[in-house]
């Protein structure tokens, strides 16, 4: 079994998912994490006691070994690698909810510090695409933002929501590395520099990304997933209860294959095979995981894996010897192969066993036993339902069976349409029937599987007979062919040419519409369920069609959903959304005006630490020459001056906020715009709106959004 | 002093109960051991081990399940005759397989504790106890409660044996003869017995089901406690007991076996006090124990019979693993073949079971076919666990569980509990009336897992029915539903005696019911209460509150029933009920009060600890991580007041005790809220107005401000 090679209790909490080894003069690895109060603590226990005191940097008065770096903001994310091109040793990036510290450890220097407006929820460093020098690639409010080491910012792009996690790796096996971005709204994001090249769907936020080898990574998400991707395809992966704080791809035992390490919430660290997902080794911390990082911290030329838990205790693990032949669990295979060959057979025996009493019949009327006829079968229908006075509009699943048996619980294991992974249906005794409705509300355009498992019986039964069934929800399932004249005619729309027939057109509609009956021509007019307003899409002789649609979103989807259904890589459209273009524009004044707040604040900030200086000293004064009055007086009114600051601070802070809600808004739009066109003009739109509002020209960002980049 | 012991699985039958492993005594010195095991498929099973296999001795057809096993014989002859019950029949088996004894004890219930002793036979249905000599009946006892267990110790001249039944109500009656001699009050329901001594003597070692073991004596009128040995890490509750020297000084060893699939030796210190040696945790009920000698001569093992059928070993020989590097990659010749042999005989199950689904499928055509598939066994337990006054729900299956559905019409909460690796997920409940669920949630199991554990929180005064829909990885797929009794009373739990100085509430009725009509409400209110109407014109039973520490004693007979409790609230529900319980009987209830305004202030004194050690301890949670924070800052804490620093000190255990008791404080606000309602409920008042000032007093608590409060409103 193994074993640990070191463990350290440092004494400083960890922040979860904020730590880093960085050689910072070069030779020695300092494990270096975000602790509380705003500061990051750097552990060095190579070189003891030759820091000086100065800048940031102080002496841990606990622990000789550990230097605390004061920030003096919240830390959000933390790395250390190669930045500059002449630099001795390691960069430490600190990134917070404004800014980004570039900071030289070993001279004990700020090499930049930039301010970051859309903040960085993660960080990593490294090479990407072609451009030459490493950057230091943030990801904050639905922006991509990568900087190189005189802090020039050479990367941005706009991403679909919060980016909670990144990773930089050779995706598509071109030698040079993609960014994979992963998000709130539960996609992984591969980005060749600024062009997007795939995107994957998940089902909960992706916490975190860690390459594997070639083109394959590990992935995280707040659900407590893990599981491992080779390109677009999964591999495998897992769900526990619990949730994986940070991933690492080290290989432990030592077969020249990386596996997948996992620390988890409540303080277990497992490896997993990288192509199979099976558990080869486990160890338990006594608090919740804070971060998995690696390197040779005993100096000795080998690379350990170093697990830390949130209490700041730190675990080092060498890769098993040869003599361990991968057998890195407590146990003996072979007792475990015969305990499963066993458990195999019981469970073959059993089911013959079931077969055979089945056969023989029921000897006695045991109601109990739920006997139900042989050719029992469920049916399934999905329509949909527009909102009546006592239900809202959603999808209807309904569940019959053929004859008088009754369905006592119907329960669906679904991802991302329910609140947890599973909805039930479990009606009163009095109420049991042979079918079952069950509503089911989408809250988002994605295709679902759902898995119905539906207990079947007798009105008396304690036991059932379990029908497991599997039906596909299609994609735009929310939407009601109606020809409802009555409703305003959507303003927006989005026109563009397509080189296929109209009945290829026709197919997709089928596909991906719940559409009672067939339709064989794309024009279609249909009411949004959600309360989107009314959506047609229409398709000219020449191969224009046109969508019109209120919902610039929904808009982008359908784009997608069809230009990815007739294999289209490159497609450029024309898009007017009036309502949302006007948001637009009152919400980009509004970010003017936030900012001249906020300087104005700023300023005011700086004028009262003014005040409260010389308050203070006079007051002080007055203690010491023994005016009591005039020291109560004094103190009183730095009393209330501080009142003061605290209020303004509150202002300054929910001014932020809306202004950091303006950006993302501003970050979205761009994205959207970007999302009805395809592959070259995609990106080309992204960028000509990023130079629209750097240079500030609003009527050039509306014209871009509507026309496309390419008449600009 | 520990010991090393290594696990060896040898065989599977079928699901087990409890006590129905035995070892056969040894032929000769040192020589290895046969095994009986009985299973629910009705095969009793004998084997020896041979070169690492084993070898069947005989085998049994099926028939009905077997829920004991004993081994007798003449007095002073090997005891290797193997008796097992089964419905209510007794069977007796020679070493050889050879059935000699049929014995038809004409019970109505089926047996489910049998002892044997040469020519004597006791067994023990429900609340039956029979005594046989030479198959003719002797002796006759009903007890109070169900009985869990019997055994018998010899008295000292060898002639008379004394009869001792483990029951339910947390009691160990001596009997002698058809009468009882007298009875012994344990902790916790008992749930095993076992001779200290096997060769006699009056000590016997009791396991109950919440976990804890003594050693009692039994004397000629009373009895003694010599030692007990508490379940202070919660772990499951007693199964079996076997005595059995396996560390080899001489002294014989206790090996207990638990539901939780625990393993434990305790040997006994210089002080002769029992301490553990040796722990395993099996990932199923253990079902029996044996100390003895199977797998090789000369190496002693702890053997189990696990739920699911195993027989394990936990043997003192070494593993080959230890013998040197090198040995591991090539496996033994015996494993290898064992694993061949397996392969094989899974290839010809796979190819029947293939046949067995086609003809399966083909049935599904025919319209006259019907499906039906067997009932599979499940093993349940719904207990209360005094400590933190929630109920613990352990569910296990033969085999590996796919889902779990868990559903219920009363509000309750379901807690995390670590040990269960199960996706949960909460479905949404319509809250329109016709499906009445207050609670939907699926646990998605783990590959493997043939044991679930859940716990839950109820609130007393709302009761109703929680049901688990168990779904097996088997196929054909089937469920089978469970269901659980929320009682209005659900924190209650018997005990022996209680407090009567305490100022008391009384709620009298009075009506034209009949003892069995007003038992069969209290069982209906309170747990823990045997449902048999018990013998006799009246009962009384005593009750603890194990939240609170408040108590209950319920005295009723034909047309009258007497309550007592300090707890107002306590009175207030059961006459709710029991009122309700009446009416649908169509039966006038006279209801009488007489309530003590003392014992609401004497409550909430009671209360008063409780409430201030977790307000006291809510406000250091609170602080540990600022006072860390500033510790960092300044680098000590040498400049933090004691208290503060006490804090910074105690943080790891402070949160773990947090960690422990969620919502601990919220249950005690509801509880003192409804002690005010119920207050002035019987006085003709509804306060429901001034709760929200309760709670105000209650963010500020002070035990005067809360008690002038409540005497003011």
């Amino acid at each position: 079994m193994l074993v640990p090679i070191f463990t350290l209790k440092l004494n400083h909490k960890i922040n979860p998912r904020m730590v880093t080894v960085g050689k910072f003069d070069g030779v020695h690895p300092c494990l270096t994490a975000a602790t509380q109060a705003g500061k990051v603590f750097i552990h060095n226990p190579h070189a003891r006691g030759q820091k000086p005191v100065a800048h940031r940097l102080s002496q841990s008065t606990q622990d000789s070994d550990i230097s605390l770096l004061n920030i003096n903001q919240a830390v959000t994310c933390l790395t250390a690698g190669t930045l500059g091109p002449n630099t001795t040793g390691d960069t430490l990036l600190v990134g917070s909810q404004t800014n980004l510290l570039a900071y030289d450890v070993h001279d004990n220097a700020d090499i930049f510090y930039r301010e970051v407006t859309d903040g960085a929820n993660a960080i990593v460093l490294g090479k990407l695409g072609d451009i030459p020098n490493p950057l230091a690639i943030i990801g904050g409010n639905c922006a991509l933002q990568g900087f190189d080491f005189e802090g020039n910012d050479h990367f941005w792009t706009v991403t679909g929501d919060n980016v909670r996690s990144l990773v930089l790796c050779d995706f598509t096996g071109d030698g040079k590395n993609e960014l994979l971005v992963g998000s709130e709204d539960f996609d992984i994001r591969v980005f060749k520099e600024d062009e997007l090249v795939s995107e994957m769907t998940e089902n909960e936020t992706v916490t975190s990304l860690c390459h594997m080898h070639d083109s394959r990574f590990g992935y995280a998400l707040a659900n407590g997933t893990v599981g491992v991707y080779d390109r677009t395809a999964r591999y495998w992966r897992i769900k526990s209860k619990n949730h994986a704080m940070s991933i690492h791809a080290f290989d432990l035992n030592a077969d020249g294959v990386v596996e997948l390490i996992t620390g988890w919430s409540n303080g277990k660290i497992d490896a997993r095979s990288d192509r199979t997902g099976e558990v080869i080794f486990k160890d338990n911390f006594s608090s919740s995981v804070a971060g998995v990082v690696e390197g040779d911290y005993r100096l000795d030329g080998q690379n350990q894996l170093i697990c830390t838990s949130i209490e700041g205790e730190v675990r080092g693990y060498l890769p098993a010897s040869k003599d361990l032949k991968g057998n890195l669990m407590d146990s003996s295979a072979e007792q475990d192969l015969i305990r499963e060959l066993s458990q195999r057979r019981q469970n073959l025996l059993l089911e013959l066993r079931n077969y055979e009493e089945n056969a023989k019949g029921v000897s006695e009327t045991n109601s109990g036993m739920g006997v139900i006829p042989a050719n029992t079968q469920l049916q399934t229908a999905l329509s949909v339902r527009p909102a009546t006075e006592a239900q809202k509009a959603h999808v209807e699943l309904s569940i019959s069976t053929p004859n008088e048996t009754i369905i006592r619980a119907v329960l669906i294991f679904a991802e991302g349409i329910f609140e947890g992974e599973s909805h039930v249906v479990h009606p009163s005794a009095q109420n049991l029937s042979g079918c079952v409705r069950v509503p089911i509300v989408p809250p988002k355009d994605i295709p679902v599987d759902l898995h119905i498992k539906a207990f079947v019986g007798g009105k008396t039964s304690t036991q059932f007979h379990v029908f497991e069934i599997t039906r596909q929800l299609p994609r735009f399932s929310m939407y009601d062919i109606t020809v409802d004249s009555s409703a305003a005619p959507p303003t927006g729309r989005v026109t563009f040419s397509i080189n296929d027939r109209p009945q290829r057109v026709a197919m997709w509609l089928n596909q991906n519409f719940l559409l009672p009956e067939g339709v064989d021509s794309p024009d279609i007019t249909m009411n949004s369920l959600r309360g989107g307003g009314l959506l047609s899409i229409s398709m000219a002789s020449s191969g224009q069609i046109t969508l019109t649609t209120d919902d610039i979103d929904l808009a982008g989807d359908l784009v997608q959903s069809l230009a990815s259904f007739m294999a289209i890589e490159d497609l450029s459209a024309e898009a007017d959304f009036p309502g949302y273009f006007e948001e637009l524009r009152t919400t980009l004044t509004e970010v003017d005006e936030f900012h001249s707040v906020h300087q104005k604040l700023t300023a005011a900030m700086a004028d009262h630490s003014n005040y409260i200086r010389n308050m203070l000293v006079q007051a002080e004064d007055a203690r010491l020459m023994g005016e009591m009055t005039t020291m109560k007086k004094r103190y009183r009114e730095l009393y209330d001056l501080n009142r003061d600051l605290v209020n303004e601070y509150k202002i300054r802070s929910n001014n932020h906020n809306a202004l950091l809600a303006c950006l993302k808004s501003v970050n979205q739009a761009i994205q959207r715009a970007g999302r009805l066109r395809v592959g070259k003009p995609k990106s080309q739109v992204i960028s000509a709106c990023r130079d629209a509002i750097k240079s500030n020209n609003v009527n050039a960002l509306f014209r871009i959004m509507r026309a496309g980049a390419a008449s600009s | 002093m520990e010991i090393n012991l290594n696990r060896v699985d040898y065989i599977q039958v079928g699901v087990t109960s409890q006590k129905t492993m035995r070892l056969l005594p040894a032929l000769g010195k040192k020589a290895t051991q046969k095994v009986a095991v009985a299973d629910h498929d009705g095969i009793l099973t004998c084997f020896g081990m041979k070169k690492g296999e084993a070898v069947p001795v005989f085998k049994t057809l099926p028939g009905q399940k077997i829920a004991r096993m004993d081994l007798g014989g003449a007095a002073g002859t090997p005891q290797e005759k193997i008796f097992v019950c089964s419905g209510s029949q007794v069977r007796g088996f020679t070493k050889k397989g050879k059935q000699f004894l049929t014995f038809e004890a004409n019970l109505t219930e089926s047996i489910n504790a049998m002892h044997v002793s040469g020519a004597d036979l006791f067994v023990c249905a429900s609340y039956i106890y029979n005594h046989y000599c030479d198959c003719k009946d002797q002796n006759y006892y009903l007890s109070g409660d169900k009985i869990n267990d019997i055994i018998c110790l010899s008295s000292e001249n060898g002639t008379c044996l004394v009869p001792v039944l483990a029951c339910q109500d947390r009691v160990l009656r001596v009997l002698q003869g058809s009468e009882l001699a007298y009875d012994i009050e344990v902790p916790g329901p008992p749930s095993v017995l076992e001779l200290y001594d096997k060769d006699g003597g009056e000590e016997l070692i009791c396991g109950t089901t919440d976990g804890n073991i003594g050693l009692v004596q039994i004397g000629e009128c009373s009895a003694a406690t010599k030692w007990e040995i508490d379940n202070d890490k919660k772990k499951g509750g007693i199964l079996c007991i076997d005595t059995y020297d396996i560390m080899g000084d001489g002294v014989n060893d206790i090996l207990v076996g638990r539901d939780d699939g625990t393993v434990e030796v305790y040997g006994f210190d210089s002080a002769n006090e029992p301490t553990l040696r040796f722990e395993h945790v099996l990932s199923e009920s253990v079902t029996s124990i044996q100390g003895g000698c199977v797998g090789k001569e000369s190496y002693d093992e702890v053997l189990t019979a696990t739920y699911t059928g195993w027989v394990t070993g936990l043997t003192t020989e070494p593993q080959k693993a230890e013998a040197g590097p090198g040995d591991e990659v090539r496996m033994s010749k015996e494993i290898q073949s064992k694993v061949e042999a397996l392969r094989a005989e899974l290839e010809q199950l796979q190819v029947k079971v293939k046949q067995g689904r086609e003809q399966y499928q083909q049935t599904s055509q025919s319209s006259t076919a019907v499906s039906a598939v067997p009932v599979f066994s499940i093993n349940d337990k719904f207990t209360l666990c005094q400590d933190d006054a929630s109920y613990n729900l352990t569910l296990e299956v033969q085999t590996a569980i796919d889902n779990l559905l868990l559903q219920s019409d009363v509000p309750i909460d379901l807690l995390d509990v670590d040990k269960n690796s199960a996706v949960v997920s909460f479905s949404e409940c319509d809250s329109e009336q016709p499906n009445g669920n207050f609670l939907l949630a699926t646990y998605r199991c783990q590959a493997n897992t043939t044991r679930l554990e859940l716990k839950v929180r109820s609130i007393e005064g709302q009761y109703g029915t929680l049901q688990a829909y168990i779904t097996p990885r088997l196929q054909p797929k089937t469920c089978q539903v469970r269901q659980y009794q929320i009682k209005p009373l659900s924190l209650h739990q018997r005990t022996h005696s209680i407090d009567q100085e305490r100022p008391m509430n009384r709620l009298s009725l009075v009506g034209q019911f009949s003892f069995a009509e007003i038992h069969s409400w209290v069982v209906f209110c309170l747990p823990e209460v045997p449902e048999k109407t018990p013998a006799g014109e009246s009962i009384t039973f005593y009750f603890h509150n194990t939240f609170l520490g408040t108590q209950l004693e319920a005295t009723y007979c034909k047309g009258e029933g007497h309550f007592k409790s300090d707890n107002i609230s306590t009175i207030s529900i059961l006459s709710d009920v029991l009122s309700k319980e009446a009416t649908k009987k169509k039966i006038n209830l006279n209801n009488s009060y007489d309530i003590n305004d003392e014992s609401v202030s004497h409550t909430l004194k009671m209360i008063h600890p409780k409430l201030e050690y977790q307000l006291l301890l809510a406000r250091k949670v609170q602080l540990i991580d600022a006072l860390k924070e500033l510790q960092v800052h300044e680098g000590n804490a040498d400049f933090l007041i004691p208290e503060y620093r006490n804090i910074l000190d105690e943080s790891a255990n402070l949160l773990e005790e947090y960690k422990k008791q969620p919502a601990h404080l919220e249950r005690l606000y509801g509880m003192i809220t409804d002690l005010f309602i119920d207050k002035f409920k019987f006085k003709g008042q509804n306060v429901k107005t001034k709760v929200s000032s309760l709670l105000e007093i209650l963010d500020n608590y002070d035990l005067n401000s809360l008690l002038d409060f409540f005497n003011e409103a």
